[in-house]
């Protein structure tokens, strides 16, 4: 080993911490020999050519920033499984920087909200999406009646399709009020 | 900019940079803000050997690769600009053939410039009297030279006058409707244009229209809704037609009333509700002042794929609502890149866990407020059906009613095609091949009938209305102090010669020549902005003209504050001298319903004798906005896993300060926020950076405790905005967020 790769080898992985990651390997190397070796096996040629068979190839555009670079999805099975880069792309030809590489994350993120909540007594609780939409919907029309539709804000986004854009604009208007913005304005 | 030629957008593409000659940018840092996009301007270099020009507060990775590169005191890019139309117009290597065609206002601009000599330039600016003339040579004997901004630009007091003071420099050089030449704003996001062009804005209707009555009637009817029912849903028609509450100070709305609070004027009411879909509240300057806000507010509901960090900001105990709302990625539409293109994004999977498209939950809601048929009916009109496809019913909407901005050719089933033959088009022309041949990617708008081919270069009287070519808009009056609008110069190949005004069902048959038949003269809309026959734009196009009009661009704007662009110092500025000098504008009443201070916090105090240092703010490549989307990636968040600040070592060592130490950065508003220091030579000593993408910490105090279980992000830390300063652009609200002050303090 040479001396820099030790050296980076022993300034990332501290003493104690080295020793908890041999004993693990340890115990897998344990448990690996009483499966008798067929755990695993070699991939074959088709399978690393072809890793998720029956999988389609979805064109897409980057989330990040106004360039609009190309993406491909790979999805098999409804699962988002590779991105590849889009070399035909007119604008980006292939082209990806850190954020437009990692777009696979907006949608597996693990710390994704994951079902409406609501903050009840300072706590997060839970609930339905009928429930949800009742609540915030009868709590909307409640003060629309009570302090005139001026009451109510709407902030709408730059990272909306158009066409949801669009109807952000047109929500706020049959609401009632001019109380409404995106990010274009900072 | 909009107020100069007729529309606020990139007039060229980033393709169409790789033409220029000269590049020079102002308050933009593509290489890391937009890394794919600046490859084109990397492209422009090895092609054309082109002079790529910086002038930013601070040494960018941008300016890295420049040729030349000022390091420019924030706030003061009028004079910098000023300095260099000085020595142009001194040297006589300003195009005068064009400003006499093309330009209304110059003699004003001219005699300002001359007041602006290399040596007050350098004072004001801080970029030596040598530096300025080498860089406004390079830049102006190198034509064509584009001229790109971003935010480092807008976010001022004084950015409404940054965004007309760049055009005019483009101008002065005849930059303007050239390959290789025009205002290239950089968008942030992925669809600010196009988010932007629908006007999610409290100033305006989709497609620019205003809030008059006459748009709202050509909505109701687009829309397939009664007028009067319409008005009936806002306070009363005065409401109706009043600008509203704006991004930037909706927290004024909720804080009114409050002792040393900004006075509102909002139809006798506060806000009390806030409903955000995609906006990360931590984007907004004030944040001690929004958090303020989000605890008295009756009713919050953040509808995002992340947890929207007012979640975590707010003390609130009830009545704050998560939503999940679904990805771009979870549904499908179009999105409009920086330079006007159109692209359409494929659904890649059906929305995750329990969540919701953004207009699934905009339609339920609607369903529940009971106004769901009206809200849809747009949809249905063309035709004519029983029930609607969402988005590609949504799109087809859209063509029909916004001809503005020349929508009319962005069709689901074009923008398809587009999406289908990527590998068609020409990557600086954007022209297409093959099937696509005659038509430019994306179809930048104005692509005015459903055949038209887009428009990749604004103002482009070079080429003809068919190929994508056009005028200056004629958006301002055909007359102003006696001196005609309209151009002196003609479209090419059009029947009509020179400048001609925008065409209305009362002058068409004048300005073509021709007589209408009686069944046209029934269908025909009043105006190429209302005329939703077709009968103008198909006349224009047989003509080779745009129904635009074709004008002067004016240098001068007569409904401004300032008519032409004036330097004025930033509201709290490091250089008291110059503040007697330059002061900012008088308080502002009723900005967007709030009270806003000018003169009032300027002259409150000498703000640098407490707060000496420029506090600059800006983007990491591994992030963007507020940081909700890519903090929740790993790999991403790793890159940069904690808030920091990049310091000159020598400031730094002044105040104890040791590499990697903890300090605070103090604010004038009595705000602060603890960072790590971070040494770095890109600033000098009297200016720091700190990037605006994190949140979580809030004055010191660790807030994380608030995520619900599992949505807590890779990264968090604390945000930018809660030490930058108060000060709003006097037209359009922006923040000014690039050019405060501060105070740094070890911690």
């Amino acid at each position: 080993m040479s001396e820099i790769t030790q050296k980076a080898l022993t300034t990332k992985v501290g003493r104690r911490s080295f020793l908890k990651m041999a004993a693990i390997a340890g115990a897998f190397g344990a448990t690996g020999a009483i499966a008798g070796g067929n755990v695993t096996r070699a991939a074959t040629d088709e399978e690393v050519k072809n890793p998720y068979p029956g999988s389609k190839l979805v064109k897409t555009i980057c989330t990040a920033c106004s360039v609009g670079c190309g993406i491909i999805a790979e999805v098999q099975n409804g699962v988002w499984v590779r991105q590849e880069v889009a070399t035909d792309h007119p604008i980006s030809l292939g082209g990806h920087c850190c954020k437009g590489a990692d777009m696979i994350d907006m949608v597996r993120s693990k710390v994704r909200v994951k079902y409406p909540m609501v903050k009840e007594g300072g706590a997060w609780k839970r609930i339905s999406w009928d429930t949800a939409l009742d609540k915030i919907a009868k709590k909307l029309g409640d003060l629309r009646k009570t302090s005139g539709p001026d009451s109510a804000i709407f902030l709408g986004s730059a990272k909306m399709s158009t066409e949801q854009a669009y109807y952000f604009r047109k929500f706020a208007a049959m609401f009632g009020t001019n109380n409404i913005d995106h990010q274009a304005r900072i | 900019m909009a107020n100069t030629w007729g529309y606020g957008a990139m007039t060229n593409s980033l393709g169409d940079i790789q033409n220029a000659k000269a590049i020079i940018i102002f308050g933009a840092n593509p290489a890391v803000n937009h890394p794919v996009g600046f490859r084109h301007f990397l492209m422009a270099k090895e092609r054309n050997n082109a002079q790529l020009i910086v002038v930013d507060p601070r040494f960018t990775k941008t300016a890295a690769k420049a040729d030349l590169f000022a390091q420019i005191r924030p706030g003061t890019d009028i004079p910098f600009m000023y300095g260099m139309l000085h020595i142009i117009f001194k040297n006589g290597w300003h195009k005068k053939d064009f400003i006499d065609q093309r330009v209304y206002g110059m003699e004003d601009v001219m005699k300002e410039a001359k007041k602006w000599t290399p040596s007050l330039t350098a004072n004001v600016t801080g970029v030596s009297e040598d530096l300025l003339i080498q860089i406004t040579r390079a830049y102006a004997k190198s034509t064509p030279g584009t001229l790109i901004w971003a935010m480092g630009l807008t976010q001022h007091s004084i950015g409404s006058s940054n965004t007309r003071m760049a055009p005019i420099l483009q101008l002065a050089l005849g930059n303007m409707g050239e390959e290789g030449g025009g205002c290239n704003i950089l968008r942030g996001h992925d669809n600010v244009q196009g988010a932007t062009d629908m006007c999610c804005l409290s100033h305006t209707l989709p497609g620019y229209y205003g809030l008059s009555a006459g748009s709202w009637k050509y909505f109701a009817k687009s829309w397939g809704v009664d007028y009067e029912w319409l008005a009936g849903r806002f306070k009363d028609k005065k409401w109706m037609s009043k600008k509203g509450f704006t991004l930037a100070r909706w927290y004024a709305g909720v804080l009114a009333g409050k002792a040393g609070e900004d006075k509102i004027h909002n139809g006798g009411t506060n806000l009390k509700a806030l409903f955000v879909m995609g906006n990360g509240i931590t984007s907004i300057s004030q944040q001690a002042k929004v958090k303020e806000a989000l605890d008295a507010l009756d009713l919050i509901v953040l509808a995002d794929p992340f947890v929207n960090e007012a979640a975590i900001l707010t003390d609130k105990k009830d009545d704050v609502f998560i939503l999940p709302a679904a990805t771009q990625f979870e549904t499908s539409g179009s999105v409009t890149a920086t330079n006007r293109s159109a692209q359409w994004r494929s659904e890649v999977v059906k929305p995750m866990y329990e969540s919701k498209t953004d207009h699934d939950i905009m339609f339920e809601l609607a369903k529940r407020l009971g106004f769901y048929d009206q809200f849809t009916k747009g949809m249905l009109i063309k035709e004519n059906k029983k029930s609607f496809k969402f988005p590609e019913d949504a799109t087809d909407e859209i063509a029909r009613i916004i001809k503005t901005i020349g929508l009319t050719g962005w069709t689901s089933k074009r923008l398809k095609k587009h999406q289908e033959n990527w590998h068609l088009f020409d990557q600086v022309s954007m022209r297409g091949i093959g099937p696509m041949k005659g038509e430019y990617y994306g179809l930048p708008w104005p692509c005015w009938t459903e055949s038209h081919c887009g428009s990749p270069v604004l103002y482009d009287v070079h080429r003809p209305v068919k190929e994508g070519g056009m005028g200056f808009r004629n958006r301002f009056g055909l007359v102003h102090d006696g001196v005609s609008q309209l151009a002196g110069v003609g479209i090419k190949d059009a029947k009509v010669e020179g400048g001609y005004p925008e065409i209305t069902a009362k002058n068409i048959e004048k300005v073509l020549g021709i007589k209408l038949s009686e069944d046209e003269k029934k269908k025909i809309g009043k105006n190429w902005k209302v005329d939703t026959s077709g009968i103008i734009a198909a006349k224009c196009m047989e003509f080779g003209i745009a129904p635009y009009g074709n004008a002067k661009a004016r240098a001068k704007v007569w409904t401004f504050p300032d008519q032409i662009p004036m330097h004025r110092e930033p509201l709290h500025s490091p250089r008291e001298d110059l503040v007697k000098k330059y002061p900012t504008y008088k308080d502002k009443p009723n900005h967007y319903r709030v009270d806003t201070r000018y003169a009032s916090v300027q002259n409150k105090e000498d703000w640098s004798k407490k707060f000496p240092i420029n506090l600059v703010t800006g983007r990491l490549v591994n992030l963007n906005g507020a940081g909700v989307e890519n903090r929740a990636s790993k790999y991403l968040a790793a890159l940069t896993p904690e808030m920091f600040c990049d310091i000159n070592p020598n400031l730094a060592a002044n105040h104890g300060i040791r590499d990697g130490d903890m300090m605070w950065i103090h604010s004038p508003e009595g705000t602060k926020i603890k960072v790590k220091a971070h040494y770095s030579y890109s600033v000098g000593e009297d200016r720091v950076f700190i990037p605006f993408h994190f949140a979580g910490f809030f004055q010191g105090e660790d807030r994380t405790g608030n995520y619900p279980e599992g949505t807590k992000p890779y990264a968090v830390g604390e945000s930018a905005n809660t030490v930058t300063n108060y000060g709003y652009d006097i037209i359009t609200q922006i923040p000014e967020t690039k050019g405060g002050l501060c105070r740094v303090e070890k911690a």
